[in-house]
């Protein structure tokens, strides 16, 4: 039960996470078709600057995790320009190498400046109740609260921690949603994801949309990077492990939906943790990673639209 | 390749088949130097023998790849894959099994083009970059596989180690001369084959495919079929680099097959201009020695080890944006 409760608290802040990014990916994928590999890196780069910004420049976190994020959003927006915009007609599959050229180039950027060294955001510099904390040595009565935990039934811990990244995450997609269906900039991007074409014929400056996506999308992406810098490490290739699992979660949820890639992400957290915990003889760690493969492979094959998203024809 | 001998031909070829007696000529010259104390600044030429193999089977990868990136148009990102495939064949049945390495050989390439049956059977009605991205998780999957079996591999990591060195009437192949001449066999054999292939039926039905699969198989090619045989085709010369690769190096880990590898070999395709043997050769010539030689002058400095998939990376971002159909050849 206790592990149960730890367990279920992992992949809720894990699928938080996945969720974040995964809105990421299958927001550009809606409107421009494109699977943007670099997206992962977005998400690294988000960490690393706000702990750089912590580190180097002494900001307190509040402060450094919002530049973060809007460097980040300016660093989507700089790739949409550069890489991206100059191939709008060419074959899709030049754009996808592309992104995977300013993937390759961005993270062994990373690795140039920062090294390839793990470590955690100093505790130091984290507001108190998002520090890590020792679990209190002898138990508590249900719901008493310690320096950085709630005591749950069950004598299981729900740290601070976790608790605000759950409903940071929680907040921002629905903010993303009401973002997405109620205002003149969400219509535009519904628009542009519908026919971009036609989009443009009514009036819509697209490229300004795209833009604009690219910007939200990094923004989230560098939200969810600090927060797995706040709970477990930060290194320069955790853009692509998580990346592709946030991707895997895009897919789940039938790419280019955003309702989709917020369930797809709690789903792959979810099957990532109880996982890892509970199938037997080591397998589930050894291929912690893999799960989220396995699960992008078969959606693909099995059922190319995911789970929610509508069955379209082949895509060329 | 129709067979002209034009001085300039000959000089080329002979250049190739004497290219170790050229580079142990200069270790020589070097050493007789030494004795009169007047040392040069170049590498011994043994190295460059050992760097032009590795360069060799980069381009044996490459001319591979172009198979299925180029003559059927579908993007691969987990090429590695086969590598791998081929790689672990090798090494498990000659350290485990003391197989011979002459029996390993056929047995490899052939291991490999089953994979390349086995992955391609489901992603048959993929495309675009669906199929890359299916392709993709395939390696990852293989590399995490070699990664977490220990009972199978032995070792962790995926570390193979002491493979013993090929035998040939008794003789152990270990000087990089041999590795030279072995390397250029196999790379010949590929490129005769690739060559025959892309000028046959087979090869036009690959085109055809490539530029309008409905088209294609409207004129009556087996459209699974053909795909099927590239995959295979593909996947086997692939298994052959890494059956090469494991006693070459006499030590194979998880390490040598990760997706940067893919990527390197996929921007050699690009470069050289994808559907184009000559185009995979030349792109991997330049990109293999470019990788090695800035892999030389970076072990200088170990902070910019990254500096050189940095590299790779703007390489494809601007061959996208300025030569989309590669740098040497021009597709029409």
């Amino acid at each position: 039960m206790e592990q149960f409760l730890e367990q279920l608290i992992n992949a809720l802040v894990l699928g938080g996470i996945y969720a974040l990014i995964a809105v990421g990916y299958t927001m550009v994928y809606g409107i421009i078709e494109l699977i943007n590999f670099a997206h992962g890196e977005i998400f690294m780069l988000g960490a690393y600057l706000a702990f750089a910004l912590v580190t180097v420049f002494g900001l307190p976190f509040w402060i450094a995790v919002p530049i973060s994020m809007l460097l980040c959003a300016g660093i989507g927006m700089l790739m949409d320009l550069v890489a991206y915009r100059p191939l709008r007609n060419a074959p899709r599959l030049s754009a996808l190498i592309t992104a995977i050229g300013v993937s390759i180039g961005l993270q062994n950027l990373a690795r140039i400046i920062w090294g390839a060294k793990q470590r955690p955001f100093p505790p130091e510099s984290l507001p108190a109740f998002l520090r890590p904390g020792a679990p209190p040595t002898e138990p508590l009565p249900a719901f008493s609260l310690t320096e950085t935990a709630i005591a749950l039934p069950g004598g299981a811990y729900l740290p601070y921690r976790d608790l605000s990244i759950i409903l940071l995450a929680l907040f921002l997609m629905i903010t993303l949603n009401r973002l997405v269906s109620l205002t003149k900039i969400g219509k535009a991007m519904r628009a542009c994801a519908q026919d971009r074409v036609a989009a443009n014929l009514m009036g819509i400056n697209t490229n300004r949309v795209i833009v604009i996506t690219f910007a939200i999308g990094s923004a989230l992406g560098a939200v969810a990077g600090v927060m797995v810098g706040v709970k477990e490490i930060i290194e320069p290739t955790m853009g692509y492990y998580k990346g592709v699992a946030a991707f895997a979660a895009a897919v789940l949820g039938g790419i280019g939906n955003i309702t989709g890639a917020m369930l797809g992400g709690l789903l792959i957290g979810f099957a990532e943790v109880f996982g890892a915990g509970y199938i037997p003889y080591g397998y589930g760690s050894g291929y912690r990673v893999a799960i989220a493969y396995i699960v992008m492979i078969a959606v693909i094959i099995i059922r190319p639209s995911g789970l929610f998203g509508k069955s379209t024809a082949t895509r060329a | 390749m129709r067979d002209k001998l034009t001085p300039k031909n000959i000089i080329f070829f002979s250049i190739v088949f004497l290219f170790p007696l050229l580079m142990y000529g200069v270790d020589y010259i070097t050493q007789l130097l030494s004795y009169r104390n007047i040392y040069l600044p170049t590498p011994s030429g043994d190295y460059i023998l050992y760097i032009v193999v590795q360069v060799g089977l980069y381009t044996l990868l490459a001319v591979g790849l172009n198979i299925v990136c180029g003559f059927t148009g579908l993007l691969d990102l987990g090429y590695v894959g086969f590598y791998l495939v081929g790689g672990y064949t090798s090494g498990l049945l000659m350290t485990r099994l003391g197989f011979s390495y002459w029996i390993v050989l056929p047995l490899a390439v052939l291991n490999g083009a089953l994979w390349g049956l086995l992955r391609g059977a489901p992603t048959l009605r993929l495309t675009g970059d669906y199929f890359a991205i299916v392709t993709f998780g395939f390696a990852e999957l293989l590399f995490r596989i070699v990664k977490n079996e220990i009972w199978l591999i032995g070792d962790i990591n995926g570390f193979v180690k002491n493979i013993p060195h090929i035998t040939l009437f008794g003789i152990e192949l270990k000087q990089n001369w041999h590795h030279y001449y072995h390397i250029l066999i196999l790379l010949t054999l590929v490129i005769l084959v690739t060559y025959r292939l892309q000028h046959s039926r087979v090869g036009r039905a690959w085109v055809a495919i490539r530029e309008d699969e409905q088209a294609a198989a409207s004129m009556g090619i087996n459209v699974s079929q053909y795909k099927s045989l590239a995959f295979a085709v593909s996947a086997a010369i692939g298994a052959l680099g890494g059956a090469f690769l494991a006693p070459f190096g006499s030590l194979i880990s998880a390490g040598s097959f990760q997706f940067w590898e893919s990527i390197l070999i996929l921007c050699m395709v690009i470069l050289g201009g994808k559907g184009s043997i000559k185009g995979s050769i030349i792109g991997a010539i330049i990109l293999g020695s470019l990788s090695e030689i800035l892999r030389e002058i970076l072990a200088n400095f170990p902070q910019f080890a990254g500096a050189r998939y940095l590299i790779f990376g703007v390489i494809l971002i601007l061959l996208m944006r300025y030569r989309p159909d590669g740098l040497i050849f021009k597709r029409t």
